[in-house]
């Protein structure tokens, strides 16, 4: 198992969920988040002041699925969430070492 | 006929001029022999002295009826312990002679003729001789004669007279004075008797709970909530009875002394005992009945007077007093007649951060149902009061719940009623659309008093909005139309013009609350689903937007809005997206708008042709618009932008047209065109600092043929456009000879200048001067903000002048104190280069916190 973890624009939160989907991926974690990458945010003017913009909001998708789709699970999301500008985010995939269901107790395989 | 009239309207006008009943004297002697007899007696209480006082009206009706008052148009009216029927054997007889008109020798001579009888009987009179008009202007100076006049009490003369005066007598203004008044004497005059009533000797006038202090109470009463005393701990009729006491012992005090002594001395107090008819073998037994008697019975009259004191609302406004348990109506009655005046007791308990009171709650609940929503407010200030009611600050979200819970709100907006406990079932919100409506208020209001860090941000904004009420307005409505199941936006928006017709509300006030209304969901649709960070996206929303005031407004409205669906909806991530879309926004429309100019196939711009006036021509229309900032379509009301054109017709070099009008609230706009040239702009802000106007919006605009547009909003705080006929030919006049440089401005404002750099207004923050040569495509965008002061504009306008710039577009914004000005420039047709942005900003900057 895979845990993949998207971080993307807020507003391509809709287009990578349906690119799950159709995947047949349903469950999945949503979280709003706030980061930087290489380009540490930007200034931001209000009024002739600056204000410095470090952490930029994101939105963070995890979804844990069978190794053999994590290919395809990062692919569609690459491609649902890319605009091709700077801050389009990343995907990270992490190996799942065990998953237990907490409603039974029962192991995943 | 006249004079027939004009006896009808006598009081007791049956008592004719010599009608030969008995002689003056004889009437008043017996009066006193009776008046004595009961003090003899020890029966010289209320009931004997109401007699005594009946006695002297007539006696008194009878001298006016011979000194020829029936022919007069005059009143004789009681004041006082006479005016109360409360007149002792030795007490002066105080009266008012009031006259309709301007007194004249005729008048005069009736005076005379009436008092000298009176004086010839050894009677001491207090007289006022006044005329009606006297009593329009409140008389701050004698408390005591203001006192008297509340016991007034028509005795002789016209009737309509004494009616008009206290019509003019009895305003709540007057009221509160006097209540203010009567609670400094009444401390004063028990600071002389070292504050206690328990005095071996009293004074049963003065002392502490004695017939002032009795007289003190019924007045506190009667001038803040007629039913206070019922409401008190004792027993009005222990109040009575001690009066009459008080009364008793006065009368055998004026009996035994034969003049007006009202202290209960040693020695008389033996033979006050005795005719009151204490019983005890020695006479110290009976004085000390009687002075327990005394002691009992001012008790009594301090705590009335103590309770009064402490529980008598304190007037806020018509028929509404501040007690202890909020905003009550002192007349419950007359409140339930007169609904207009119930949004008042909301605003009062706001005004004094109080509740409205239960009672007053259930006075509304229970008459509520028989109005309709417009006799809430049937008059231009009534509909003013209720948007003012509106405006956020703490309370607010409270009393709009109790006006809900009370049935009223629902009565003043029926649109609201719709959604009375309505539950809308979806993903999101966790109460029904009334509360969640009534939340994003709470929140708007928790708002404008937030010190948190994260939150000051949108505290700033909202200080900004110069009409917060229509933001108030558009959050109550904007949910209204989910009483159906489809787009509630444009249903809200349908039920809202029906509250802004029955509110008068019109023009940009109107278009702005149905703007909320009907785009209440869009900026957070943009901020959190779209992105943000693609220029293109804020540009068109900054093109619907319009306006820094409707941005700053909608996005208040959307951060309240999304706050109260639930508790957990508006995480700090949303803020700060939503945050961010509004600099973007605003810097947009800020420094951006001269990018996109008015083409000939113009949105908009086909509708202005069409409904253009007879006067105006396309081709001069087309003219005057193409190349100006899209923005101007915007910013300006069609019959503006016609004004604007007739303006900028045949317009020579030298030449200044100028349109000059008083809006509301006292802001005036002026308009002029003219051909650019330099110093321009300067020279224009110049001339109205050297009249003292306090410019606080404003934009100058020039197209691509040189005409320059200005447009000021500004305050004339010196009223001298108001107060001078010439005022605006001479306004006009200067203008010209400055132009044309006839004139120089700085000599215009030598004098001022001084006034500014020597005002104690001084700096509560550093200047901020930034120049940014990306913002716009062809300018060189100059942020300014610093304190306002006078000629602020002229100074910093005269400075980018003096460094060769071009003022091609300005966006002049006040808020308080603080000047937000937004400069457009060129230098020789270019944007500035980094060395010309330097130095200019550094010039600014010296320049700004020079006049510190």
């Amino acid at each position: 198992m895979k845990l993949i973890k998207c971080i993307i624009r807020p507003n391509k939160v809709d287009e990578v969920k349906d690119a799950l989907a159709k995947l047949n991926i349903a469950g999945m974690t949503v979280t709003e988040v706030r980061g930087h990458g290489k380009q540490k945010g930007h200034t931001a003017i209000y009024r002739g002041k600056e204000y410095n913009v470090s952490l930029l909001p994101k939105m963070e998708i995890e979804v844990v699925v069978a190794d053999n789709l994590a290919d395809d699970v990062v692919k569609a999301v690459v491609q649902a969430a890319r605009t091709g500008e700077i801050g389009d985010g990343r995907v990270f995939v992490l190996p799942v070492l065990e998953s237990y269901r907490i409603r039974t107790g029962e192991k995943e395989s | 006929m006249l004079e027939a009239a004009n006896r009808d309207d006598h009081f007791m006008s049956l008592t004719q001029p010599g009608s030969g009943g008995p002689t003056i004297v004889a009437t008043f002697d017996a009066a006193r022999s009776e008046v004595e007899a009961d003090a003899l007696r020890g029966a010289g209480g209320r009931a004997a002295l109401e007699r005594y006082s009946d006695r002297v009206d007539a006696m008194l009706r009878q001298l006016f009826a011979d000194a020829g008052g029936h022919e007069l148009r005059v009143a004789v009216i009681a004041l006082g312990g006479y005016g109360r029927r409360h007149l002792c054997l030795q007490s002066d007889i105080d009266l008012l002679v009031l006259f309709e008109g301007a007194i004249g020798a005729k008048d005069e001579r009736f005076v005379r003729a009436f008092l000298t009888p009176l004086w010839d009987l050894g009677i001491v009179i207090g007289h006022q001789v006044r005329e009606l008009d006297d009593f329009t202007r409140l008389e701050i100076n004698n408390a005591e004669f203001l006192l008297a006049l509340l016991d007034a009490r028509p005795v002789a003369g016209v009737r309509s007279l004494f009616d008009r005066f206290r019509t003019l007598f009895h305003t709540p203004s007057t009221h509160a004075y006097i209540l203010k008044s009567l609670l400094e004497l009444v401390d004063q005059r028990h600071g002389a008797f070292n504050s206690t009533l328990y005095q071996l000797e009293p004074d049963v006038k003065e002392a502490p709970g004695a017939l002032r202090d009795l007289t003190a109470t019924r007045t506190i009463a009667m001038l803040t909530d007629p039913l206070l005393l019922r409401r008190g701990p004792a027993d009005p009729a222990r109040v009575d009875q001690a009066e009459d006491f008080l009364l008793r012992v006065r009368s055998t005090l004026h009996l035994g002394a034969g003049r007006n002594q009202n202290v209960l001395s040693h020695d008389m107090q033996e033979r006050t005992a005795d005719l009151l008819g204490y019983p005890g073998a020695e006479p110290r037994q009976r004085v000390e009945r009687l002075m327990s008697d005394y002691f009992r019975h001012a008790r009594i009259v301090t705590r009335a007077l103590d309770w009064a004191r402490k529980s008598a609302p304190v007037p806020v406004g018509p028929n509404l007093g501040l007690s202890r348990e909020g905003i009550r109506f002192l007349d419950p009655i007359v409140a339930a007649r007169n609904p207009a005046s119930w949004i008042g007791a909301f605003q009062a308990a706001i005004d004094h951060s109080t509740d409205v009171s239960e009672e007053a709650l259930s006075c509304v609940q229970q008459h509520v149902d028989r109005y309709r929503a417009d006799d809430f407010f049937p008059e231009a200030a009534d509909r003013a009061a209720l948007l003012r009611l509106l405006t956020p600050r703490e309370g607010l979200y409270a009393r709009l719940s109790e006006m809900h819970d009370c049935g009223l709100l629902g009565r003043v907006f029926p649109e609201f009623q719709a959604i009375s406990w309505r539950v809308v079932r979806d993903f999101y919100h966790k109460y029904t659309v009334d509360e969640h409506t009534l939340l994003t208020i709470r929140n708007l209001e928790r708002i404008s008093a937030t010190t948190r860090p994260d939150r000051v941000r949108f505290r700033n904004i909202l200080a900004a909005v110069v009409e917060p009420e229509l933001l108030v307005l558009a959050l109550l409505l904007h949910d209204v139309g989910k009483w159906r199941d489809d787009d509630h936006a444009l249903e809200s928006v349908r039920m809202a013009v029906d509250v802004l017709d029955r509110l008068h509300l019109k023009g940009e006030a109107r278009e702005t609350v149905l703007f909320l209304i009907r785009e209440h969901l869009r900026m957070s649709l943009i901020a959190f689903r779209r992105d943000t960070e693609d220029p293109e996206i804020v540009k068109t929303f900054a093109a619907f937007i319009g306006t820094e005031e409707r941005l700053k407004m909608l996005c208040l409205l959307t951060l309240v809005d999304v706050e109260a669906v639930s508790p957990e909806t508006l995480t700090p991530w949303k803020e700060e997206l939503l945050w961010r879309l509004y600099v973007d926004t605003y810097n947009h429309l800020t420094q951006r708008y001269g990018d996109e100019l008015i083409e000939r196939n113009q949105a908009g711009l086909d509708e202005l042709l069409k409904q253009r006036p007879d006067d105006l021509s396309p081709g001069e229309i087309t003219r005057f618009l193409e190349g100006l900032p899209q923005r101007y379509l915007q910013l300006f009301s069609r019959e503006a932008i016609y004004r604007h054109v007739r303006l900028g017709r045949d317009i020579h070099p030298d030449e200044v047209h100028v349109s000059l009008e008083r809006g509301e609230a006292a802001i005036w706009t002026l308009a002029v065109t003219t051909l650019d040239k330099p110093y321009l702009f300067s020279n224009i802000c110049g001339v109205l600092s050297s009249f003292g106007m306090n410019i606080i919006r404003g934009h100058a605009l020039t197209n691509p043929n040189g005409l320059v547009l200005d447009v000021f909003q500004f305050t004339d705080e010196e009223r001298f456009l108001e107060l001078n006929d010439e005022a605006h030919q001479q306004v006009l006049q200067i203008l010209e000879t400055v132009v044309s440089g006839k004139e120089d401005v700085t000599r215009l404002l030598k004098g001022r200048e001084q006034g500014v750099l020597h005002s104690k207004n001084a700096s509560r923050f550093a200047p901020v001067v930034r120049a940014d040569n990306e913002a716009s495509g062809r300018y060189t965008i100059v942020d300014i903000v610093a304190n306002n002061a006078l000629g602020l504009l002229y100074r910093i306008s005269r400075v980018i002048s003096r460094q060769g710039c071009d003022v091609d577009l300005v966006l002049i914004a006040t808020e308080g104190g603080k000047a937000i000005d937004v400069f457009h420039i060129t230098k020789g047709g270019s944007k500035l280069t980094e060395a010309e942005q330097q130095s200019l900003t550094s010039d600014l900057l010296r320049t700004l916190e020079g006049s510190l």
